[in-house]
């Protein structure tokens, strides 16, 4: 994830097209189970791919519930990272909502229509402008 | 032109809404005074009533036993947070961070895609604790959170964890988490306690009458997971996450032995601290804490901070007063106590009545007593070895403590030539999560005697969107003045640049 020319390229692919995993949300979590079905249902959009929360969970948690295996991949090594306290201090659970990057997915809650995308590495850097 | 400094929007100015900031609130609500309260959660109750007023309206098999679960000190809360709620002269601002706080009563604050700044008269600082960083290897796995994190999921994501779980550390918080788990059916593989049998009896001299409860509340919880089977050590040491993409296993020493288990989530918890990332940022005076390995604010018994600049070069005096856990941890019934005697304060110095009572200190003092038993009897466990080279300190930037010391020996020797060298605590955490380590190390590479200050805080000390910057409601007019200048060098640039050749 340090070529510079991987990340270049990001600014087109989704973070996990850009890692090498399934585009689509893994369905349920090795780690957590959900106490209750869902109620209240909200369609947000994960890389793309629709997925259902209840109305007022946090991004986190809708993500969590989902199973996916990371919020984001470092910008220095690449590697993958999950929520690590939920309460806002780790910010290790950054995640682009609605087209701005590195937002606190513990503290947003989510919205029907919310346009989640995860975060792959470094951001793209702007094109060089021409001389 | 004389331009007047900006008025106050309100008299007091509270940051944070767990137990601390909403007993402020009432108390100074019902005494006539204007509050403005900013959280950063969407509702009232912190992070011990986290989500607690819907938890109780639902009424599903699911949610009554999650509340069993949770227990009364949970519920303990629901009246509290129904006192904030009717009082109807609260200005209550949830969801909205504070990226800055200045000595004068001055706050930055990032709602959605706005913000500002608002002006207190007074302002509490009650925004509350964080779980002490635990750098160890594999750490940064995903699979790896802490126990307040997975609480946070209980209740307010209504998960809990599955699969092989490992419980690791010290603390209430961790056999309070242990026995949730356990009433919601779920048993951990192991829970691992850093504490051993030898501080738990050397703190029993710290008892005192008040400490007997939660004495017994904690004989209670150990009982309870010992009769439900599930397995405990103490003395655990050395600990290490391993996995590829996410945790696989982990290992600890135990006795001199080294164990290793299958994990798939692995819950930390080294107690907690106050969080000083506001303190920091305002140029309050921070002290080490040593017995607890770390900082906190120093402040007056009824909370006043004390601000780091010389008095030449304050306009004005410091009316920030920090209250409940961000001030010192004692648990939800301290903070409550706390809270009114910071509000005593407040509407002293705002010129309406005498200052705390001795009836609220004292119940101050009451609430603290079991503190020096608990500070014993765990003391802090999986932080207390510094990491080795290769284990990361610096979770943003991905620094490991060989990094640092690396650049130490080279001769970074104070916290912020250190971090302008490595970027440690430059992240999207602003040092949260590092700084302590990276002071302890340093503390140790240059033998110095004491743990050196904090990385300097600067705002905004959370992202902010330029957006928002841009659009910041609130500026002070002083210090958006434009002034034109008569002397400027284009006024007179006619007469000394040459005309051009006609």
């Amino acid at each position: 994830m340090n070529d510079p020319a991987t990340c270049f390229s990001l600014s087109t692919a989704s973070a996990s097209e850009a890692a090498g995993h399934s585009p689509s949300p893994q369905p349920g979590s090795k780690m957590f189970s959900a106490l209750a079905p869902i109620t209240d249902a909200v369609t947000l959009f994960l890389d793309g791919q629709p997925i259902t929360a209840s109305a007022g969970d946090t991004v986190a948690v809708c993500l969590l519930r989902a199973g996916v295996s990371y919020n984001r991949l470092m910008p220095v090594s690449g590697a993958p990272r999950l929520p690590y306290c939920m309460i806002g201090h780790c910010f290790e659970c950054l995640v682009e909502i609605d087209g701005i990057g590195n937002r606190q997915a513990c503290l947003t809650p989510v919205r029907d229509g919310m346009k989640v995308r995860r975060q792959a590495g470094a951001p793209p850097a702007l094109e060089p402008s021409a001389p | 032109m004389t331009i007047n400094a900006p008025l106050p929007d309100a008299d007091v100015i509270i940051i944070g809404c767990g137990p601390a900031g909403m007993t402020a609130a009432v108390e100074l609500a019902e005494a006539g005074r204007s509050v403005i309260v900013l959280d950063m959660q969407p509702t009232p109750g912190g992070q011990i009533f986290r989500n607690l007023e819907a938890n109780l309206c639902d009424t599903s098999l699911a949610g009554q036993s999650l509340l069993a679960a949770l227990g009364p000190a949970y519920r303990a809360g629901a009246d509290l947070i129904q006192r904030f709620k009717a009082c109807s002269s609260i200005d209550y601002r949830p969801q909205t961070t504070v990226w800055e706080v200045r000595p004068d009563g001055t706050v930055g604050w990032l709602q959605g895609m706005n913000a500002g700044y608002v002006r207190g008269r007074q302002v509490l600082l009650a925004h509350g604790a964080m779980e002490r960083p635990v750098p160890f290897p594999g750490w940064t796995l995903p699979g790896v959170m802490t126990a307040g994190a997975v609480q946070t999921l209980l209740k307010a994501g209504h998960l809990k964890p599955r699969g092989n779980i490992v419980l690791a550390g010290t603390g209430p918080l961790l056999l309070l988490l242990a026995n949730q788990l356990h009433q919601l059916g779920v048993k951990p593989a192991l829970v691992g306690r850093t504490d051993r049998l030898s501080d738990n009896v050397r703190a029993a001299r710290h008892l005192r009458p008040d400490g007997l409860i939660p004495l017994v509340k904690g004989l209670g919880w150990l009982g309870r997971l010992k009769l439900a089977g599930v397995k405990s050590v103490t003395g655990l040491e050395n600990l290490a996450a391993h996995g590829a993409q996410s945790v696989e296993s982990v290992s600890f020493t135990v006795g001199g032995k080294r164990r290793t288990l299958p994990c798939d989530l692995l819950i930390v918890h080294d107690g907690i601290v106050p969080a000083i990332d506001i303190p920091n940022a305002a140029g309050l005076r921070l002290q080490w804490d040593g017995p607890n390995a770390s900082w906190r604010p120093a402040t007056t018994p009824d909370g006043l901070g004390a601000s780091t600049l010389p008095p030449e070069m304050s306009a004005e005096p410091c009316v920030l007063r920090i209250t409940g856990d961000a001030r010192k941890i004692g648990g939800a019934d301290a903070a409550m106590a706390h809270g009114r005697v910071a509000a005593q304060a407040i509407l002293a110095a705002l010129d309406h009545g005498a200052g705390p009572s001795a009836e609220a200190l004292r119940a101050v003092g009451k609430a603290l007593s079991v503190r020096p038993f608990l500070d014993a009897a765990f003391p802090p466990g999986l932080a207390q070895a510094l990491p080795d080279d290769d284990t990361i300190v610096c979770r943003c930037e991905e620094l490991t403590a060989g990094d640092l010391r690396a650049k130490i020996r080279s001769g970074f020797r104070n916290m912020d030539a250190l971090r302008g060298e490595t970027r440690c605590g430059m992240g999207p955490c602003q040092g949260r999560s590092c700084m302590v380590t990276a002071a302890r190390l340093l503390q140790d590479e240059t033998r110095a005697a004491d743990c050196p200050p904090t990385f300097r805080g600067r705002p905004p000390i959370r992202p902010i969107p330029l957006g928002a910057v841009a659009a910041l409601s609130g500026l002070d007019p002083r210090a958006t003045i434009r002034l034109t200048l008569e002397d400027k060098p284009e006024n007179a640039s006619e007469d000394t640049v040459d005309a051009p050749a006609e």
